[in-house]
């Protein structure tokens, strides 16, 4: 995106500017450009280790960039901010904690009344189906319910951005694509700014506005892809030629790295 | 969770393996020399005896003064001083060998030591339950800390918690049943720590009564006092026990 272009987006929520980051020699990422919008699903794919996590890390505050900035409506990252919630690869439920605290997490921290937390948190658990499992602990859950469980303490806090860290890769084929649709119901319910990572280039297109391909040693935006596919996306938009077209396109600028190493490796 | 007819069953099973022990130990008993091995009735009678006269109660009272204010003092400072030593990375490096060291040494070997130091009163006796309970509860809750998964601080960080509120919903809820494996260590641990204490430093309590019992050749008062130190060291190990499940009932484990 050039510089003009990106003049032109009042509505971005998130604004990623130059960044960079490495770990003590190690050389993640560089020259990363984005902008999401108030309302805007951004998926970003990228091979294994190219920095996706790292990337959400930044943008939630957690570890500082070692260059270029990041600004969230306006105002400049450098620890966590509020209204910024992440849905983790690794579930990050308290095991110590009943699905009910769990979900109940953000809010007390947010320092939202006891009241309200006790009248909010049912709609939430309600909202990802897990009506019965209030009291349970994580280890009496199946990995599909501990995903739903972090996904309600990630919506519970209302975000004006929800990072995704492959959040649906750790369960199995028929729950993910149920969790997929739920989390677009979700989100045409209450639109926000997303960033989706994820390793499924069919997730990608399906949930994304744009699709953003993380490529290179050190990794940067290796192309942006629009999805004109239209919304409310549901089952149907899986059949459309559109998104089979697209999905492939996605798959060959993914792919163009791999097959360069495996023809490396033929040699 | 067992069901209520497999906790009686349990019960029931435990009752009549301790009424076969007392039936063995009266078999026994009815064979060997009375000055050697006083019969389960005769220690029983005496039991009943020296709680009537005061004798026992008042020994028990003493012992159970010293034995609780080491305790809970161990218990207080080494669960503090372990999650504190969890969190600040500098100082538990300094400390490692020391505790190591410690947490090794046998602790009868500091007697002597302390009775150079403090004499023969009421605090160190205490000094010396501390002692032995101490570095059980210390190195359990520092282990137990450090093997919570840095993800987990990552979840409170990403919803801003601070320091606080890292302690509260994370490091003591997840360290407590570690804490509990170590406490109902240090009450084992801490139970030889009175009586060394009441043997080696004053004599008192529940110690000296053992003491004067052998002195006396007054066999079934020996085995009584030894019976009611098991039995209360039994009772304090099962109140550590149903705290531990109580609270670590979110690891799923088997009660
Ligand atoms: N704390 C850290 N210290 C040092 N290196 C790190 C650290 N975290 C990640 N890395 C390295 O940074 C690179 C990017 O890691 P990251 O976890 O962001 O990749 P990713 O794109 O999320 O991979 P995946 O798709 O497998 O989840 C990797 O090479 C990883 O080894
Ligand atoms: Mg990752």
């Amino acid at each position: 995106m050039s510089t003009a272009e990106r003049a032109l987006r009042a509505d971005a929520r998130i604004r990623i500017r130059e960044l960079g980051k490495h770990y003590g020699p190690l050389e993640v990422f560089r020259d990363v450009n984005l902008e999401v919008g108030d309302r805007e699903i951004v998926s970003i794919v990228g091979p294994s280790g190219c920095g996706k996590t790292t990337l959400l890390r930044c943008i939630d505050g957690l570890i500082p960039a070692s260059s270029g900035t990041i600004e969230i409506e306006g105002e400049k990252v450098t620890s966590p901010l509020p209204g910024i919630a992440m849905v983790f690869q690794h579930f990050g439920l308290f095991p110590w904690k009943t699905v009910f605290a769990n979900i109940a997490y953000g809010l007390k921290l947010a320092g939202v009344p006891k009241a309200e937390i006790d009248a909010r948190v049912p709609r939430f658990i309600k909202l990802v189906g897990l009506n019965g499992f209030e009291h349970a602990y994580p280890y009496q859950l199946s990995g599909g319910m501990q995903q739903r469980c972090g996904l309600a303490r990630a919506l519970a806090i209302e975000p004006r951005v929800l990072l995704m860290d492959e959040p649906f890769a750790a369960v199995d084929a028929q729950t993910r694509e149920i969790l997929q649709f739920e989390l677009l119901r979700i989100w045409q319910l209450r639109p926000t700014s997303m960033v989706f990572v994820t390793h499924s280039i069919e997730e990608a297109v399906l949930m994304g506005h744009r699709v953003v391909v993380l490529k290179g040693r050190p990794a940067g935006v290796f192309e942006t892809i629009a999805v004109d596919l239209p919304h409310p996306r549901t089952r149907a938009t899986l059949s459309y030629p559109r998104f089979s077209a697209l999905r492939e396109h996605v798959w060959t600028t993914l792919m163009d790295e791999a097959r360069a190493a495996e023809l490396l490796l033929q040699r | 969770m067992l069901t209520r007819a497999s906790r009686w069953s349990r019960w029931a099973i435990s009752l009549l393996a301790l009424a076969l022990g007392a039936l063995l130990w009266q078999a026994v008993a009815s064979r060997t020399n009375p000055a050697f091995l006083s019969s389960f009735t005769a220690t029983a009678a005496r039991i009943a005896e020296l709680a009537a006269n005061g004798v026992l109660t008042d020994a028990l009272r003493s012992s159970l003064a010293v034995y609780l204010t080491g305790l809970s003092a161990a218990i207080v400072i080494g669960v503090t001083i372990g999650l504190v030593l969890a969190r600040v990375r500098l100082l538990r490096v300094a400390l490692e060998s020391y505790i190591m060291l410690l947490y090794a040494t046998p602790m009868v070997a500091l007697i002597p030591f302390i009775m150079s130091m403090m004499g023969f009163g009421f605090a160190p006796k205490a000094l010396v339950v501390f002692l032995f309970a101490f570095f059980s509860v210390l190195y359990n809750t520092i282990e137990g800390a450090r093997s919570l998964k840095p993800e987990m601080l990552e979840v409170a960080y990403s919803f801003r918690s601070g320091e606080w509120g890292v302690w509260r919903d994370v490091l003591v809820p997840y360290t407590l049943p570690f804490a509990l494996t170590g406490i109902r260590q240090g009450i084992g641990r801490g139970l030889v720590g009175l009586v060394a204490g009441e043997f080696f430093l004053s004599g008192s309590g529940i110690g000296l009564l053992i003491m004067q019992s052998e002195r006396d050749f007054d066999v079934p008062a020996l085995y009584g006092s030894i019976v009611v130190i098991a039995v209360l060291g039994a009772a304090l190990m099962g109140v550590g026990r149903m705290l531990e499940n109580r609270f670590a009932a979110w690891r799923g484990l088997a009660r």
